[in-house]
């Protein structure tokens, strides 16, 4: 064990420094993080990925950020701007933020409003492509009112105006650094692009694309006893099963994030003692979309699309009611989630204030009462060949997924029970990236939709499900008039719906608004137009030596890295 | 010779520019999306104009000619100012820009070769070493125990994929003795003994996981062509002429025998600067092989492009070379 | 046996035996011989050249590959200048390979292509004698010289040289140590029937200049009229006849030798036309099966009973003449 130790420590170069927790900065020696999808830039807004944004969030800060119950925690500002405190005008056109006091960059010089207001000019301009634009989606204007105020003016009113510099996906970049960086010349900027200045606790020492960053603690940052560590070597590369390997069993490294790996591979990992798996639930759900409309293959360009006409069966909202009861999510999670995975009964499961509790009958698997359910409906099995006919339609799907080892195991177990209850299900993987590709030319992406039902993972970032619960507006649906762009995958059409969407555009208090919600996600729940299964959660291991870490899916995970510490030995 | 390697080179232009054609088209046919591995959180008409700003909604005839200039005309021009330290109005000249790390594909090469060549190359150097004594003393052998237990080694080298072994290796000799490290420290910088002893120690899982298919590959080579020479009527006169055993071997067929094998070696060096994608993928070497794995999969196309470019030049370069070291090697080879 | 005392006997071979094994089956079992050279027995005097001639896959060349130790008799004795050389190691078996060398009858092939004429001539001389640079170089340009090569390809490969001059370097590397006996290997079935003459008669001169011992090798009767004093005749692994030349082509003892003979294209055509011809019939059964009895009696014209099932012995039937057939043992 010793001579064990005094490799690995040797090999990543730990001093051995015993310290206590939340001593002075730099005390307690080097963190090694590995996520095993290494960063490509440190440039959120060049990158959307979750590993840049991630890897970027030891840097570079917003005004704000959520903490693991998705609440906001201030940052780079002095505290959260309310209607109450009169950061929020009245009408909910405008958010004003101010800035903390004496707030550095790493380079040692002041951070000023003025920062703030580059870094929407720099995402909002027409020819830089940024990857986080929708963050500044109805802003106005950026203006600032001295050095250390700053007013976001909306276009109209904004109930939730926490987007603009709030969380990791819209941090504020050094207006000095990147000025000669706008629009198409942001590539060319590879210098800030790969170490950009921040107000973080740590700051770049080394970044090699897609294969390791160095950081070491920023010496300007403004709690004088963070960061615990001195340096933090983020290493990039291998899979999910050796980054788990790494933390879990040879103790090589300290944090290892997105563990999609065998339940039971993992657990088994767990059981050596050296590190700890944790996880945090926002809001991804793996859930199956049941096309609305005719996906027949003899319709030809028009299927798929209201000119197709609404399907011949999983319109019924009887025929999604029994696919759905048909379903053991608990067995679904046990195979191929874990920890990392809970049945759920929603498509907006979180936050907790949005979360419906109407639903939750599905939970129980129930192939008897699906088998009732359709037999009471007149959906019979009429030519006795196990398939129950619609109108004299048989009931066979065509259910495709992405490539992914978890996805298919999950497809033939549905394929099973639905076989159970007469459906005879035909199943279909495409690789990722086509599926999700959004090629217009191609007939295999999600948003074409060219099956009966689809199954994948969506979500939303940041807490407020305004625009998430909009997708299913009519005017969302794909089409090729839309080059097929639109949320609305499985085609879901309602006055009702757009009525509740339109209302909650305009409701400012949270109460209200979490009961609309609640309302919009019930009504997709009933129409059984969108089965949830999973909530899926992020899955990520810290070695037991590792003290501080609170898991946030809300945020970056690595969203209070300058409280974590290396618990004494 | 010379003229040879000359009238090569300048047909190798037209090959490799034609090559490079075919390369962007079969990238620019091939369904893949830079935006694909975005979170799907990020909109469509985000997504969109990253597209546009990566210039992919040019036309493809028009993309194609911006990176043959960005490629043969800038990126050399860039090399010769950077080494040179001579203006060479530098200012305007766009490079190959990765999509995914939106930085010059041409640096992140750079940055990568040093990993690669002393992790590939090691193993590539290791596996000669290995592999040719084996191959020469199973043939002098033949069927005997020894080269029964070589031919088993090198079936086993050959059918077992690194991904197996890799992970193999690490279990036993990472997790459970605990005596190598199981992740490759790129960042690590050989200075004195002690750090030397580390770079070692790091690298000798990998080295051992790809050496192991070299020289399964070099050895069953050298001993087939050993086989060949070892019956050959000059092998006779040398023992006719009463030269010791070992200089019969050693000298007259070793050396009549390494005509092809230094020839598959040689043709073997690009792979070494390919990378060896799934092993430097286990062991998180981020050598090449991982840069363009990792490009495939983003959809990186310029990286892709640009690497898959330098392999075809390597591999037409070292063809060359085989060609001119048989030449060398071989008295009854002339080009001229 | 050994009535001509005047003559010494410089190579004398007792009862030769090469087989190779055949192995078959998974386990690659010994199940069988090829018996290549099948208990032979002759004596070649100094200065002397015998001929050893048959059809092709009779064993002629394995029996001269064997007289040199070039493979390790099964069984037999040889014995070259008065030494056993038939269970030597490699070692003590490699100081004597200066005395007895050979020439191949492929000249392309038995020359090291990546050797140059020199290094090829030359390495016998590193390997044992003790001489310097520029000794072995006038060395080599004298034997170089000897067999008629000029001095001026000393730096080529063998590659370059036609089929006649390639021979000569082989004829000059087997000479480079002074041997007493060299074993020619059909050293001209190679060439073309031009180049054969000069090659044959360089190897005369060089017999006469150095007082050498020749076990030629070949399949052609007639080069082997010209060349040899004695002639030994194999069938099958066996030396059937062996006799001196003119008796031998004059009268013929054994039916396969007479056989042999009158397969020889005759040059005079009213001869040729009117020569009574033995045609054997049928094939060389195989060395790994041979037939009982005598080898030759499924082809012999003259085959008798006894031929079925006992073997000939080797014996001498006149002074200088010796033969393994029934039709002499009267």
């Amino acid at each position: 064990m010793k001579f064990r130790h005094l490799v690995l420590g040797a090999m990543a170069a730990f001093a051995f420094a015993p310290t206590t927790a939340m001593a002075e900065r730099g005390t307690d020696g080097q963190l090694n993080i590995i996520y095993w999808q290494a960063p490509s830039t440190l440039n959120p807004y060049l990158s959307g990925g979750t590993k840049e944004v991630e890897a970027a969030s030891l840097v570079l800060e917003s005004m704000a950020r959520f903490d693991e119950t998705g609440a906001l925690v201030p940052f780079m500002a002095a505290d959260i701007p309310t209607v109450e405190n009169g950061g929020v005008a009245e009408d909910l056109t405008s958010i004003t933020w101010t800035l903390r006091e004496g707030l550095m960059w790493s380079d040692g010089t002041p951070v000023t409003a003025n920062d703030a207001v580059f870094t929407w000019q720099y995402c909002t301009h027409p020819e830089g492509g940024c990857a986080q634009a929708s963050y500044f989606d109805g802003v106005d204007s950026v203006e600032a009112v001295d050095d250390r105020t700053v007013r976001v003016n909306f276009t109209e009113a904004k109930p939730f105006p926490y987007t603009a510099f709030v969380g990791a996906e819209s941090p504020i970049i050094q207006a000095a650094q990147f000025a000669d960086c706008l629009g198409a010349a942001a590539p060319e900027c590879t210098e800030a692009n790969f170490g950009p200045i921040g107000t973080g606790p740590f700051a770049v020492e080394e970044f090699r694309p897609n294969d390791v960053i160095v950081f070491a603690a920023n010496e300007n940052y403004r709690n004088p006893d963070q960061p615990a560590f001195s340096r933090v070597v983020f290493k990039g590369g291998g899979d999910a099963a050796s980054a788990a390997r790494s933390v879990l069993e040879t103790g090589e490294f300290d944090y290892a994030w997105n563990l999609q790996i065998d339940p039971t591979l993992l657990a088994e990992m767990e059981a050596n003692g050296i590190g700890t798996v944790v996880t945090a639930f926002g809001t991804s759900v793996e859930r199956l979309h049941l096309n609305q409309f005719n996906p027949d293959p003899a319709l030809g360009d028009i299927r798929s699309t209201a000119e197709a006409g609404p399907h011949p069966f999983l319109t019924d909202p009887i025929v999604g009611q029994a696919l759905s009861m048909a379903i053991d999510r608990s067995l679904l999670v046990e195979v191929g989630y874990g920890a990392g995975g809970q049945p759920t009964c929603n498509v907006l499961p979180a936050p907790e204030l949005y979360a419906s509790t109407a639903n939750d009958d599905c939970l129980v698997q129930d192939i008897d009462g699906a088998n009732a359910l359709l037999d009471e409906a007149g959906i019979v099995d009429t030519d006795g060949d196990g398939i129950r006919e619609y109108n004299g339609i048989p009931m066979r799907v065509l259910y495709q997924t992405s490539t992914n080892a978890v996805r298919q195991d999950t497809q033939a177990l549905v394929k099973q029970w639905w076989s159970e209850i007469g459906v005879d299900a035909e199943l279909r993987n495409i690789d990722a990236s086509v599926f999700f590709g959004g090629d217009p030319a191609s007939p295999d992406t999600f948003q074409k939709f060219y099956a009966d039902i689809e199954m994948y993972t969506n979500n939303f970032s940041g807490v407020d499900p305004e625009a998430y619960m909009a997708n299913w507006r009519c005017s969302d649906i794909p089409s090729p008039e839309s080059q097929w762009q639109g949320a609305n995958i499985q085609r879901f059409c309602s006055e009702d719906y757009d009525a509740l969407v339109t209302e909650m555009s305009r409701t400012a208090p949270l109460e209200e608004r979490g009961r609309l919600a609640r309302e919009m996600n019930d009504m997709l729940m009933q129409s059984y137009s969108i089965i949830p299964l999973i909530h899926r959660g992020g899955v990520s291991a810290h070695a037991n030596s590792l003290g501080g870490v609170r898991m946030s899916d809300w945020d970056s995970e690595l969203w209070n890295i300058a409280e974590w510490y290396r618990i004494a030995e | 010779m010379l003229t040879f390697t000359i009238r090569r080179l300048l047909m190798a232009i037209p090959t490799l520019l034609f090559i490079s054609l075919i390369i962007f088209l079969i990238l620019d046919l091939a369904p893949s999306d830079p935006t694909a591995s975005l979170p799907l959180t990020i909109p469509p008409d985000v997504r969109a104009d990253i597209r546009a700003s990566l210039g992919l909604d040019e036309p493809i005839h028009i993309r194609f000619l911006l990176w043959l200039n960005q490629f043969f005309v800038n990126e050399p021009l860039n090399l010769l100012q950077h080494w040179t330290g001579w203006d060479l109005g530098g200012e305007g000249r766009t490079r190959v820009i990765s999509w995914q790390t939106r930085s010059p594909v041409v640096d992140i090469i750079a940055q990568r070769m040093p990993q690669t060549l002393w992790v590939v190359g090691t193993s590539y150097i290791v596996g000669i070493l290995i592999a040719l004594p084996i191959g020469i003393y199973s043939a002098y052998r033949q069927y005997s125990i020894f080269d029964q237990a070589g031919t088993f080694v090198t079936m086993v080298g050959f059918s077992v994929p690194p991904f197996f072994s890799g992970v193999l290796v690490i279990v036993i000799f990472a997790v459970n003795l605990g005596w190598f490290p199981s992740v490759y420290d790129t960042t690590h910088v050989v200075v004195d003994w002690p750090s030397f002893v580390i770079q070692l120690k790091q690298m000798i899982l990998p080295v051992m996981v790809l050496a192991l298919q070299i020289t399964s590959q070099i050895s069953r080579f050298m001993r087939a062509s050993m086989l060949d020479n070892l019956n050959q009527d000059y092998v006779r006169t040398a023992r006719a002429k009463g030269l010791t055993e070992t200089v019969v071997v050693m000298v007259h067929v070793l050396r009549n025998s390494m005509i092809p094998v230094v020839t598959v070696i040689a043709l073997g060096v690009p792979q070494v600067f390919g990378g060896a994608i799934i092993t430097e993928q286990v062991f998180k070497v981020n050598g090449l092989g991982h840069l363009l794995i990792g490009a495939i999969q983003g959809g990186d196309i310029p990286t892709v492009q640009t690497l898959t470019f330098i392999f075809a030049v390597l591999i037409v370069l070292f063809n060359l070379v085989a060609d001119v070291l048989y030449g060398i090697l071989d008295p009854r080879i002339r080009y001229d | 046996m050994f009535d001509d005392t005047s003559r010494k006997t410089l190579v004398t071979v007792r009862g030769l035996k090469m087989y190779f094994p055949i192995r078959t089956g998974l386990l690659r079992r010994h199940t069988g011989d090829v018996k290549a050279v099948d208990d032979v027995s002759f004596d070649i005097y100094e200065g002397e050249t015998l001929g050893l001639v048959g059809e092709s896959g009779c064993g002629k060349s394995t029996c001269g590959r064997v007289v040199l130790r070039l493979y390790d008799p099964t069984e037999g004795t040889i014995s070259i200048d008065g030494t056993d050389i038939s269970t030597q190691g490699q070692g003590a078996l490699r100081k004597m390979r200066p005395v007895m060398q050979m020439v191949f009858q492929d000249p392309q092939a038995s020359l090291n292509p990546r050797m140059t004429v020199a290094d090829i001539i030359g390495e016998p001389l590193v390997e044992h004698t003790k001489l310097k640079k520029a000794e072995r170089l006038d060395r080599i340009y004298d034997l170089m010289d000897a067999v008629g090569l000029n001095r001026d390809f000393a730096n080529r490969y063998p590659h370059e040289f036609s089929g006649g001059q390639r021979q000569r370097i082989g004829i000059a590397r087997a000479l480079a140590l002074n041997p007493k006996f060299i074993v020619c290997d059909e050293p001209i079935a190679a060439l073309d029937v031009s180049i054969q003459a000069q090659v044959v008669n360089l190897l005369e001169e060089l017999q006469e200049e150095f007082g050498l011992t020749y076990l030629f090798i070949s399949h052609d009767l007639s080069m082997v009229r010209h060349i040899a004093d004695r002639v030994a005749v194999m069938y099958l692994g066996k030396i059937v006849e062996l006799a001196p030349r003119d008796g031998l082509y004059t009268a013929p003892l054994h039916p396969y030798t007479e056989a042999l003979l009158s397969a020889v294209p005759e040059p005079d055509p009213v001869a040729h036309d009117t020569a009574n011809r033995t045609i054997l019939q049928g094939d060389v059964p195989s060395p790994a099966n041979p037939p009982k009895g005598c080898n030759f009696c499924t082809r012999c014209p003259r085959v008798m009973d006894i031929c079925h099932h006992e073997d000939p012995a080797f014996r001498e039937v006149q002074p200088g003449r010796f033969v393994a057939c029934h039709l002499h043992n009267s």
